[in-house]
């Protein structure tokens, strides 16, 4: 591995752990802060205890995703010191912004743990709601920066140095909005499934029964509501992409010739080498619609570009079709979801479906972050710099590179092991306490 | 605006020093030996102090790096290039010391040989971390950071490398346990662990002074030892002296069980000395073999100076009100709200 792959590698790691933590983070404060206010609604002690258990799972990811997001603050500078030199003073303001929402974050998190009996419940509630909005904000604001690498604003690019920044200009690119409208989506759609997966198995296991029923509710209704918003909001992201970034969109779709009636393909390995595509399903003229809302419209190719300028095109397109076509079932899945909510009963295959769904959502992330990044390669700031030019000088990148990986390994089999105890233990509690 | 910055930078080193060297130091002490029932009892001591508190501590050294690299960015890539090798030693301890106290406070199951790993770890991961920001903090401006060198040795080890920087890390180290000692002082009401912070807090005091010579002796070493350019500052030596003096003071309180006084005092002390090392380099913020990054000469375009200001400023509305009520929440003994049912 060389230099410059192994610091690809260590960021692509860092951030594919962050982004889990940060999903988690910013979504579950919510589910908490509501089975919190049915419990102060309505007395219930399933939802105190569902807030509870709530409560420490947040307080744990929480930890680790500040850890790890520490660690990328610093990464930006340790990996990529060619990049940062020019794009933090363009670039910074939103990070100086997610610097502030992670604070009140960090502030209000301590209250809500620690606070239980030491304030007004009303305002200990609101404290829980206001770790939920921002780290919500902090999320928007760290993905509007990632939205700047690909549709690069706020600035002249004159002999190689940056002039002329305007950083509001920059923080309001012409990515961040579908980027952040994307991410933040399907945090709530990959966090609601996930919980809502997890309960419905404990349910089904027939242990706490009503706690686990109404913690499902809770969540998949965040989770299902999502996932049926995002197929619009993917949409118009790949319009934007379609605009903004046509390679990306050539790679992602594995399309090679420039042409108009442009197919969408489902599955399929692009063969790079003889630029065609191997064993897909071309449904013709609906990338062409998909792209530009007409089933004629001519889609930019990869011939388009010279050959150094493509993204890595079988990654690109593989984590493309793993998101949508894992969007597609959790939307489906979605849509049940709320019709046997609606006749108050949820058959037992659904809740093993669910059961079984629990880690789609989070693949879908891995995969869309994948095609972020992966496919803007070669560049770091699109257009304008590249990935290779900005890379660190010290050498032996391989090794930051293991110990990184053997630190995130051994931290996320340590969170893994911590939520069976949590489970565990909270199932023995609740158990007992149903039977009173 | 730059004013306005570096101040900023200052104040939140020193706050993250006060708030955050004061959790490091918690760690610190869980190593040393004891009874092993003191030392339980001495680990919810520490959990409650610093549960509710250490996630917003750490937010201060976050904010210097996202300054830094907005604002001056020179400055942020010269640090992470030189220093690639400590500032990794420093993440990893950061990554280990967060997780483990977490892990510890939450694991469901509280079972002996878990228990001790986390403690086990906190324990070392936050000695490990202060020694490596002291590196750091050393490596700055000795006149050894060179952009343009081609050997690895020159490049990315000579910077951090040697007695000097080792003594400052071990300083800080010192200089951490103490304010953690005089905190806990007052966060118990149990006279066998009062006395074990009073006897830690003045045995890491007489370690501060002990290693804050040994740092003066150790950068006899240096191209330019730190008493040459001690004593070419006048506010500097003024500072140290205030701090010394602060010594009756503090031992005054101490003996008079006046908590929050001994903490400022305490506070005040270590202020001092960071103000102190500030000042001997201020404006320069790294010191390179062709001369030193000024604050003032590698600012970023005013128009992302001027935001980060605001960003600064509206995040100062927010977040001191808040920190101040988070403070007053759990600073203020509510009877019976101790033992949380957590």
């Amino acid at each position: 591995m060389d230099d410059l792959l192994a610091a690809r590698a260590t960021m692509g790691f860092s951030l594919g752990f962050h982004i889990i933590f940060a999903a988690i983070g910013m979504t579950m404060p919510f589910f908490m802060s509501a089975a919190h206010y049915f419990y102060l609604k309505r007395g219930e002690e399933a939802y105190l205890e569902l807030t509870k258990l709530w409560m420490k799972g947040v307080a744990i990811l929480f930890a680790v995703g500040a850890v790890s997001g520490t660690v990328l603050s610093f990464e930006l500078g340790l990996l990529w010191p060619g990049f940062m030199q020019h794009a933090g003073a363009i670039i910074g303001m939103p990070f100086s912004w997610e610097g502030t929402a992670f604070f009140l974050e960090a502030v209000a998190i301590g209250l809500f743990l620690y606070g239980w009996k030491r304030m007004n419940r009303w305002v200990h509630w609101a404290t829980g709601l206001v770790v939920g909005i921002s780290g919500f904000a902090s999320g928007v604001f760290v993905v509007a920066a990632n939205g700047w690498m690909n549709a690069p604003a706020g600035f002249d690019w004159i002999d190689g140095t940056a002039q002329n920044v305007d950083p509001v200009a920059a923080m309001f690119n012409r990515a961040w909005l579908h980027q952040t409208l994307h991410m933040q989506v399907a945090a709530l759609q990959a966090v609601g499934f996930a919980v809502g997966g997890i309960h419905a198995v404990l349910y089904l296991r027939g242990k706490a029964r009503d706690l686990n029923l109404k913690a499902m509710k809770i969540a998949m209704v965040f989770g299902a509501t999502a996932s049926l918003v995002q197929p619009f909001v993917g949409h118009f992201a790949g319009q934007r992409v379609a605009e903004l970034q046509p390679a990306k969109l050539a790679a992602m779709e594995g399309h090679f010739e420039t042409g108009p009636r442009a197919p969408l393909y489902i599955g399929g390995i692009p063969d790079v080498e003889n630029r065609t595509m191997k064993w897909g399903i071309p449904l013709p003229g609906l990338l062409s619609f998909v792209a530009h809302d007409d089933f004629d419209a001519e889609v930019i190719g990869l011939d388009r570009f010279p050959r150094d300028e493509w993204p890595p095109v079988v990654i690109t397109h593989i984590a493309f079709q793993a998101m949508v076509g894992i969007g597609v079932i959790m939307a489906l899945a979605g849509l049940l979801f709320f019709v046997y909510l609606k006749r108050g009963y949820f058959p037992r295959w659904f809740l093993w479906m669910l059961g079984a769904f629990i880690p789609l959502g989070m693949i879908a992330i891995e995969a869309g972050w994948i095609v972020t990044e992966v496919g803007r390669q070669p560049w770091i700031i699109y257009g304008i710099m590249r990935t290779k030019d900005a890379v660190t000088p010290v050498p032996g990148m391989v090794y930051h590179f293991y110990l990184f990986l053997v630190l995130y390994l051994s931290l996320a089999a340590a969170t893994v092991w911590l939520f069976k105890r949590q489970i565990q233990a909270a199932q023995i509690k609740f158990a007992g306490g149903e039977r009173r | 605006m730059i004013d306005i910055l570096v101040f900023f930078i200052g104040a939140s080193l020193l706050l993250y020093v006060l708030l955050g060297g004061s959790d490091y130091g918690a760690g610190i002490l869980e190593l040393l030996p004891g009874p092993a029932s003191l030392r339980e009892r001495q680990k919810h001591v520490i959990n409650e102090a610093m549960g509710p508190v250490w996630e917003a501590n750490h937010m201060w050294l976050i904010l210097i790096v996202v300054i830094l690299f907005m604002g001056f960015p020179m400055i942020f890539t010269t640090l992470m290039v030189a220093l690639h090798i400590p500032m990794l030693a420093l993440l990893l301890g950061i990554v280990v010391r967060g997780a483990a106290f977490t892990f510890r406070h939450y694991d469901a199951i509280q079972d002996e040989k878990s228990q001790r790993l986390y403690t086990c770890l906190f324990g070392l991961s936050s000695l490990w971390t202060a020694l490596w920001l002291g590196i750091i903090a050393a490596s700055l401006n000795r006149g050894i950071i060179d952009p343009q060198a081609t050997s690895v040795w020159a490049a990315y080890m000579a910077p951090w490398w040697g007695w000097y920087p080792l003594a400052v890390g071990v300083f800080v180290a010192c200089i951490f346990v103490f304010l953690a000692s005089i905190y806990l002082i007052s966060e118990t009401t149990e006279p066998l662990l009062t006395r074990r912070f009073k006897r830690m807090a003045a045995v890491s005091n007489c370690l501060v002074i002990i290693a804050g010579g040994v740092v003066f002796a150790a950068s006899l070493a240096e191209r330019e030892s730190l008493s040459a350019v001690f004593f070419r500052r006048p506010p500097t030596v003024t500072v140290m002296i205030a701090a010394t003096a602060l010594f009756a003071a503090l031992w005054f309180a101490v003996r008079a069980r006046r908590g929050w006084l001994t903490r400022v005092v305490a506070g005040g002390q270590v202020s001092l000395i960071l103000i102190g090392w500030l000042l001997l380099y201020a404006p320069d913020a790294v010191t390179t073999v062709s001369g030193p990054l000024s604050f003032y000469e590698q600012a970023a375009p005013e128009a992302t100076l001027r935001q980060l200001v605001l960003a600064l400023l509206v995040g100062s509305v927010f977040i001191f009100p808040s920190l101040f009520f988070l403070l007053r929440v759990f600073k203020t003994k509510t009877p019976g709200a101790d033992d949380n049912d957590m």
